[in-house]
């Protein structure tokens, strides 16, 4: 994912200092559904490019029943506010996914 | 931990004297043994200097060690120096020359080692040159690869332990000054009202230097190059750290 994620921004003329920041963003984002030691289930993530940037969405289907945190800590918020342009977690429907947009200086 | 009998110079010179003069291999092995048991606090306290590394600090001190007996084995009377003075940057290079052959937290090709100290440098001089963080594709081309080596290399990047504390600065800009020195000119702002409010229990517990690197980072604003400048270490250190850094938090949030 994170070189995914690298590999689509290195193609937008990202630099490095941004495609470092983006894996972070997504590491902060994809660890809230996952969890640090890994759940069960699949995380289906889905790149979109855009202009002068990338919009990464993620959801998080669990086969066992784990209980996500449904909201950003304080910490996490001021890393992504640095990271990011926009980031947003979020349960739709028990689903929880989560959202990152990042754009070219 | 035993008592140890801490001998005078005059002793510590006679034992030298008599292991130089000892005729038999067993005469010497019992001196080298008295002059290792009074010079290992020198090397424990050495060996704590690189603790926090992912190593056992018992494992830091037979590294070490063996840095004491290749001192004990060279150390010429002559020279008019305490044996201490000699062998500890013997000591210290011993167990930096662990960190620098051991550093991989797993085993990484050779192939993909180097190409990692090539971007290091790549990275740093190209950030000089173009004024600004440069992108996959210059770098690629400098180091005449593809960019998905650069970005395989980047990545590979994480799977490096760390860089030593006291270990010369890499990037641009020679190695007289320490990455710690650097570091702690940083304490005042650290006591910044704003991040100490923002701080998680968890983030407390950090190493101060890595409380620092999310400080500049996440408060300060600034990029993973600048950081990279102001302390004197190599952007692709900076991002390993982060990274590291952010992983165990996550990991202590989630306890």
């Amino acid at each position: 994912m994170r070189l995914v994620a690298a590999g689509l921004a290195s193609r937008l003329k990202f630099t490095l200092d941004e495609i470092e920041d983006l894996k972070i963003g997504v590491d902060e984002l994809a660890g809230y559904v996952i969890g640090p030691q890994g759940r069960e289930g699949t995380l289906e993530i889905r790149f979109s490019i855009l202009d002068d940037g990338l919009e990464i969405h993620g959801e998080g289907h669990l086969t066992s029943a784990t209980k996500v945190r449904r909201e950003l800590t304080e910490f996490s918020r001021v890393i992504l506010t640095s990271v990011a342009d926009s980031a947003r977690l979020q349960q739709l429907d028990g689903v929880p996914t989560f959202d990152l947009t990042k754009k070219r200086n | 931990m035993a008592e140890r009998t801490v001998l005078s110079k005059e002793e510590v010179r006679e034992i030298f004297v008599s292991y130089g003069a000892a005729p038999t291999e067993e005469e010497r092995a019992g001196y080298r043994e008295q002059l290792v048991e009074q010079y290992i606090g020198l090397v424990e306290f050495l060996a704590r200097r690189f603790r926090n590394r992912g190593e056992p600090l018992e494992d830091l001190t037979q590294v070490g060690t063996i840095g004491l007996l290749k001192a004990i084995e060279r150390f010429d009377l002559a020279r008019e120096v305490e044996f201490s003075t000699y062998a500890t940057p013997t000591i210290v290079g011993e167990l930096k020359r662990h960190f620098r052959d051991k550093g991989w937290a797993v085993r990484v090709p050779r192939r993909l080692q180097e190409l990692h100290l090539e971007l290091t440098k790549i990275v740093a001089d190209l950030g000089q040159e173009l004024g600004r963080s440069p992108t996959v594709s210059e770098i690629a081309k400098v180091a005449g690869t593809s960019d998905e080596a650069v970005l395989e290399g980047l990545e590979i990047a994480q799977a490096y332990n760390f860089t030593s504390l006291d270990a010369p600065m890499d990037g641009h800009n020679g190695g007289t000054t320490s990455f710690a020195e650097h570091l702690g000119t940083e304490d005042e702002h650290l006591e910044n009202l704003e991040y100490r409010a923002s701080l998680a229990p968890e983030m407390a517990k950090l190493p101060e230097r890595e409380r620092d690197i999310l400080y500049l980072r996440f408060f300060k604003g600034m990029t993973q190059s600048e950081i990279a400048d102001k302390l004197g270490i190599s952007q692709m250190h900076v991002s390993r750290l982060l990274n590291r850094t952010l992983i165990k938090l996550r990991e202590a949030l989630e306890d």
